[in-house]
Parts: C-alpha cells; structure tokens; sequence
C-alpha cells in the first residue's frame, strides 16, 4: 500500500472540488480519491 | 534545426540540454513564464523538479504559461521531446499517454543503463537502426512507465514504444520494459534515461547524441570504443 496525500482546502463553493481533483489534485489514471466535506 | 530548452523554476538539466542541443544545432532556453517559443522548431522539456514537484511529478508545471504554447505547438505537429521530469510534465499535460509511478522498490536509482532501439521510425530516432543498443545515465525516483494494458497493446502495434531498457538493464518496474514512447502522431516523445548527459566521450558514451542529430538531421556520433 502506498500512502498518498491528504489535502485540506478551504473553499467558497464547494462544488468545484470534484474538478479540482480531477485536473490537479489527482491524476484519475493512477490515483484514487475521496472527498470529505466538512461544514464549519 | 533550432531548439529551445525550457527552463522551469526547479529545473536542474536544462544546461546539459541545452549544450547537448547545440552540438548538433542553434539552441536557446525558453522562460516557463513566457507564453512564446521564440519560433524554435524543437522543443525539449528538460529532467528536474519543475515547480518543487511537491504535489506530483509534473503536476504544477502543465499549467505555465509556456507549455500551454508548447500543447499548442504539438497540436500543429512541432516535434517536443520530454526527458525524465519532462516526459513526466507532458504525461500530466496529456500531450503523451500513460503516467510514470514510483519506481517498484521507492528508491532514487541512478546508474548508467543500456536501452533498446524498438522503432527508428521517429523524428528522435532516425539516426538509429532497429535493435540497437544505446548506454545512457538514468536517475529517478518516479520512473516506473504506466498505462493500462489495451492501451500499451495499441501502443505497441502503433509503433509508439521507441525505447525499451535491455533486459537486466533497470529495475524501475516500468511496463514492458518501456524506456521511452511517442504520442499516436509521432511529433512527441518522452523518455526517462538521459542523453542530454551521454554525448561527450568524456562521459564514456555519446549514444544520447543520436537522439540529438536526429532530430538536427545531421550525422549521429561514432560510438565511443570500449
């Protein structure tokens, strides 16, 4: 098991995480993510 | 030919390219942040840690300014040729298939490597014959060649595997052996071995140069003797 990373972000509009994940924070070709979204 | 060698914020063999380069043609260093190349006719995106590297190999670095020209640049057919870090950034930028893990042991190897001609076909390897054997320096940590399975059977019987390591050569963990591949069109290419560092016979080897003359089109060097 390789350990990745956990990213913690702050956003207005939450919906654009998903894209976030997509073009940056992941490369869909050989990582797996999850999004946990926490309401403050 | 003219090349242009970019240079990103962390970049580290950009200087060896671009001397490289010029042995077999003009050559000039492009800035990461200039959406311009300068109307070089060769682009070469150098080995280092483009950005830091912090979030991924090449992550940060398909977003500057100057490889949204270079994107643009291959979709017209310019030829692009990306080493180590640089076939990293042009698998994040989508401008070549697959993706390049961490090597199967997650260790730095750095050792000197012989890779295999597989397709002397390409504009980066015109100088070469099939089967051929090339000793050039590799040095990585991420270098493990990826793609899904149809995908590299498709890749094969296109002729976009060039480069492969001899057997026994490395033990990064790629796929098939790869070293090196093109794109479908044939104007981009990506490997992870470094000629920019083997074409000096001071070097004990100047088979990286063959990549070099051929895209220059000029005569590749005589191997160094044993």
């Amino acid at each position: 098991v390789r350990i990745g990373r956990l990213v913690e972000l702050e956003v207005e509009d939450p919906s654009q995480v998903g894209e976030m994940c997509e073009k940056l924070l992941a490369n869909p070709l050989i990582e797996d993510y999850e999004i946990d979204l926490i309401e403050s | 030919v003219k090349f242009g060698v970019i240079r990103f914020p962390g970049s580290c063999d950009e200087v060896d390219a671009l001397l490289a380069c010029r042995r077999y043609g003009e050559a000039e260093l492009l800035w990461h942040h200039e959406p311009d190349l300068r109307g070089v006719d060769t682009v070469v995106v150098p080995g280092g840690f483009s950005y830091g590297d912090y979030l991924r190999p090449g992550a940060i670095a398909r977003f500057s300014p100057v490889m949204e020209a270079v994107a643009e640049f291959a979709r017209e057919g310019g030829r692009v040729l990306g080493i180590c870090n640089g076939f990293q950034v042009l698998c994040e930028a989508g401008l070549l298939p697959g993706a390049l893990l961490p090597n199967v042991e997650l260790r730095f190897i750095c050792r000197q490597v012989e890779v295999i001609v597989d397709n002397p076909g390409t504009p980066f390897t015109r100088a070469c014959v099939r089967g051929e054997r090339l000793s050039i320096p590799m040095k990585h940590t991420t270098g493990r060649y990826y793609a899904p399975d149809a995908q590299l059977d498709a890749m094969e019987a296109a002729g976009q595997v060039v480069l492969r390591y001899a057997p026994g050569s490395t033990d990064n963990g790629s796929s098939r052996d790869i070293a090196g591949i093109t794109n479908e069109r044939g104007n981009v290419m990506g490997l992870m071995p470094h000629p920019e560092h083997a074409v000096d016979p001071f070097t004990g080897s100047t088979d990286g140069g063959r990549l070099f003359a051929s895209l220059a089109g000029v005569p590749a060097p005589e191997p160094v003797a044993a």
